[in-house]
């Protein structure tokens, strides 16, 4: 178990534009019902869905999955009718949950290695906007111990802790030339770790009807030690210092209503409510340890406003072994008029989801979804001065295997 | 069971599709409105000529603001465009034979370094002038021509050399289609023009150049009769459609507004003496910045201090500043080099009169008005266009070329954007901008 989560890990996880940042890619099964899982308690991915709820599952388990994310991008300028299309790295988001605990105690232990956060978008050298950004990434993994208490049969609370790590690239094109007619590039990387928490409850009044409440944390990364490299002419060289910044970037906090309704023994229900504190992203600001009356602080605008989602998905158990999902998730996005931007043409959406999930034997299961999502979005961005249309594409084909013992 | 996974496999495959296909956004069709873009002519100075960085050069011909439009008129029918170009192997010329300006690195009378416009060689290349292009490349839609004044491009002979030296156009008479007899506007009028475009600055500019201590604005009377008779003529000779600029505020062009008024700058034994060779003409200085002296005959003893909005031109020997007591102790700053508070309260109330009178035109015309006057006071502040920031700083603020007049080719594509936007209102036109960013700023070594 230790190894693949290594492994996962190791092969440098690249995110998609999803929700702002935010990567909604945290449970196979969840993800086939449109994200939603925090009231209805399915599996280990519980440890990020809902502590509380841990308490509440049946035996002991442990799964890992992966969900690689095609994201496809095209941007239409309004005024000079320049079409340009962001390249499609594949992102991976993954996901790695064990949870313990015997069945005679009111406890359970859980630990949880998810990406909530993530990012990555590429545009060409050559494109309208390229003074703005060629390449943002962003990418967090969040590792969750995680205890869980069922208070009585029907209500579980839980928390735990979070340690997360961020890292991120900010490449843009500099308005400056050479004679050969290359332009300088900015290129900036960042690391950055910090604490956090994600606590929940669960209560069960029926045995139709469960009611989960969960809230993560804002984890702020403040980078103390990233690294700005300017590639300018030779003459401007002294202008344009590389050398160490500083910054700051929020990974805000989430609140989550969910409920599940269990139909019958073959059809669930589950709802999702869920508002994310991207208020506190306002400005996103460098400051170079160098400066010069060239090299100034560079300051983003963002002025992002608290997003929120509706989630709801069903599943259906066709016999002992086969089960299929489906859900429909609408999004209002944090990115207001006037402030969208290439790294993330965000707007308001909905999102379809199906999914699938398998039992090979009492021990062994694989859970299948895929995640599907069209933005558009028109927008003459205030402080660049660039006016036109994204249209993004955005494919999430998962797999998670789970062990349960 | 084997029907669900045939349905995986269906969607599997229409997934997969996804993943590949890219989302389309097409742009929306060019319209011509009212717009016959047939055959474009664009008459006006050393911007619609291409002339920058001190020089008419291939490059800035490639640039001009009126070959960045005529390539968007294709998009709606337009058809070639016809520049008199220099050879491309050429440096290029500058008025007078200069030569062109480069970014490079100089030493001054003190021994100090800098990265400041340096000539490209010693002379310009005026092998240029020596051969018409007409017969070989003419007849020219852009009949741009450094230099030209309204009054001049309703002038015979505006390019002949018969005239003697300082009283032709040697830029026009490359391009002439009879050096002898041809004015801009008359060879303008033998293309038979469909659509025209008007962006007259030198009527003020080369008074304003020569620190109007010589040259002189040219007279309304004058102004709006060469004024009418360009539109009409062209009217005449079939434009449907044109546009036409006004003037923008010149004094704020970096050529006047890059050195600093105040630029004098005395230690201690430099400011005793400085008092002493001056208490007696009423002038004081103290340790640290002072305004420069000029030479003011309306003054007392003919000199005074600078004020704080008054201009110190751009081509003032900086040497003789630095190291000859030029504005201090040697000499007070001769006129030529000067715009005064005066001179320059009186350069725009000329643009503004030009500009009612050109805006008067326009609309007794029915063409397109481009108040190219607000685009350049925009530069005042700084714009951005799609993330570039730009303003009217020499050399950091990315539109002006290095002679601090013209335009680079990011400012010259900004100022065919102010054309094709005021174009596309008045004649019900969607001629999509050029995209500026796809066009360079100053070139760095």
């Amino acid at each position: 178990m230790k190894k693949i989560v290594l492994f996962l890990i190791l092969s440098s996880p690249l995110f998609i534009k999803a929700q702002g940042f935010q990567v909604n890619l945290q449970g196979q099964k969840q993800q086939g019902m449109a994200g939603a899982g925090t009231g209805l308690m399915q599996d280990a991915a519980a440890v990020f869905f809902n502590p509380g709820g841990v308490s509440f599952l049946q035996g002991n388990s442990a799964s890992v999955g992966m969900t690689p994310t095609f994201a496809n991008g095209t941007f239409l300028d309004a005024d000079n009718g320049s079409v340009a299309h962001s390249d499609a790295p594949v992102g991976t988001p993954f996901t790695a949950y064990v949870v313990w605990g015997p069945d005679s105690s009111r406890f359970k232990f859980g630990f949880g290695v998810y990406t909530p956060f993530g990012s990555i978008a590429s545009w060409p050298d050559n494109w309208t906007g390229r003074f703005a950004l060629i390449y943002m990434k962003l990418q967090s993994i969040y590792f969750q111990p995680t205890v869980s208490y069922k208070v009585c049969n029907k209500l579980g609370i839980g928390a735990g802790l979070v340690y997360g790590t961020g890292d991120v690239e900010f490449k843009q094109v500099m308005p400056v030339v050479d004679a050969n007619g290359n332009y300088g590039i900015a290129d900036l990387k960042a690391t950055a770790a910090n604490y956090g928490f994600n606590v929940g409850l669960y209560y069960q009044p029926t045995d139709k009807l469960s009611i989960g409440l969960t809230y993560r944390s804002q984890i702020t990364m403040n980078v103390t030690n990233g690294q700005a490299t300017f590639t300018v002419p030779p003459s401007l060289a002294s202008n344009f210092p590389s050398g160490p910044f500083t910054s700051k970037l929020p990974l805000p906090q989430e609140g989550t209503l969910g409920i599940g309704y269990k139909v019958n023994d073959k059809l669930s229900f589950a709802f999702d409510a869920n508002i994310i504190g991207w208020k506190a992203l306002d400005t996103i600001a460098f400051y170079y340890k160098d400066t010069t009356s060239a090299l100034k602080p560079t300051k983003l605008p963002r002025d992002y406003q608290n997003a929120y989602a509706f989630r709801l998905g069903a599943q259906y158990m066709i016999n002992d072994k086969l089960t299929v999902r489906g859900g429909v998730a609408y999004s209002i996005s944090p990115v207001k008029a006037g402030y969208v931007t290439p790294e993330v043409p965000d707007a308001n959406k909905v999102n379809l989801t199906c999914g699938v999930g398998y039992k090979f034997s009492s021990h062994f299961g694989a859970d299948a979804s895929v995640t599907f999502e069209n933005l558009k979005r028109t927008d003459d961005n205030l402080s660049l001065q660039l006016n036109g249309t994204y249209k993004t594409y955005i494919l999430a084909p998962g797999l998670s295997v789970i062990y349960q013992f | 069971m084997k029907n669900t996974l045939h349905k995986i496999f269906l969607a599997s495959v229409s997934a997969s599709l996804l993943v590949a296909c890219k989302p389309t956004l097409t742009p929306p069709t060019a319209s011509k409105g009212n717009v016959d873009a047939t055959r474009y002519v664009a008459i006006g100075g050393s911007m619609t000529a291409g002339y920058a960085d001190g020089g008419l050069t291939y490059k800035g011909q490639q640039n001009s603001y009126d070959n960045l439009i005529a390539g968007q008129f294709k998009l709606i029918g337009g058809g070639s465009f016809n520049q008199p170009l220099i050879p491309a192997s050429s440096i290029g010329c500058g008025a007078g034979g200069a030569s062109p300006l480069q970014l490079g690195y100089a030493t001054d009378c003190m021994g100090a370094t800098s990265l400041i416009p340096v000539p490209i060689a010693k002379s310009g290349d005026i092998t240029i002038f020596g051969n018409s292009v007409y017969a070989s490349e003419g007849p020219f839609n852009n009949m741009g021509v450094a230099g030209a004044k309204s009054i001049y491009v309703v002038t015979p002979g505006y390019g002949n050399p018969a005239n003697g030296a300082g009283n032709y156009n040697p830029f026009f008479t490359r391009m002439a289609a009879n050096a002898a007899t041809s004015s801009i506007l008359s060879d303008a009028v033998a293309m038979k023009p469909t659509f025209f475009t008007l962006f007259l600055t030198d009527d003020i500019m080369a008074y304003a150049m020569a620190g109007a201590a010589s040259d002189s604005i040219t007279s309304t009377a004058n102004f709006t009769a060469s004024l009418n008779y360009i539109i009409s003529s062209l009217k005449a000779a079939g434009a449907t459609g044109g546009a036409i600029a006004n003037i923008p505020d010149v004094t704020l062009f970096p050529f006047f507004t890059t050195i600093p008024y105040n630029g004098l700058a005395l230690n201690g034994s430099n400011d005793t003496l400085m008092n002493l060779l001056y208490n007696s003409r009423g002038l004081y200085f103290k340790i640290g910045n002072n305004p420069f002296v000029i030479a003011d005959p309306s003054a007392q003893y003919g000199l005074r201090l600078m004020k704080s909005d008054e201009h110190l031109l751009l081509d003032i020997p900086l040497d003789s500043v630095k190291c000859d007591g030029l504005g201090s102790y040697y000499k007070a700053i001769p006129s030529q080099y000067v715009l005064t508070e005066t001179e320059i309260s009186n350069i725009r109330a000329a643009i503004a009169n030009f500009n009612s009178i050109i805006q008067a035109a326009a609309s007794a015309n029915g063409l397109a008005y481009v108040d190219m006057n607000s685009f350049f006071g925009s530069l005042q502040t700084g714009i951005t266009y799609n993330g570039v920031a730009m303003n009217a700083q020499f050399v950091t603020g990315g539109t002006f070329s290095l002679d601090g007049i013209d335009l680079n080719p990011i400012g010259q594509a900004m100022l065919a954007n102010q054309f094709i936007k005021a174009i596309n209102a008045k004649y019900g036109s969607t001629i999509p901008q050029v995209d500026a960013t796809q066009y360079s700023g100053v070139v760095f070594p």
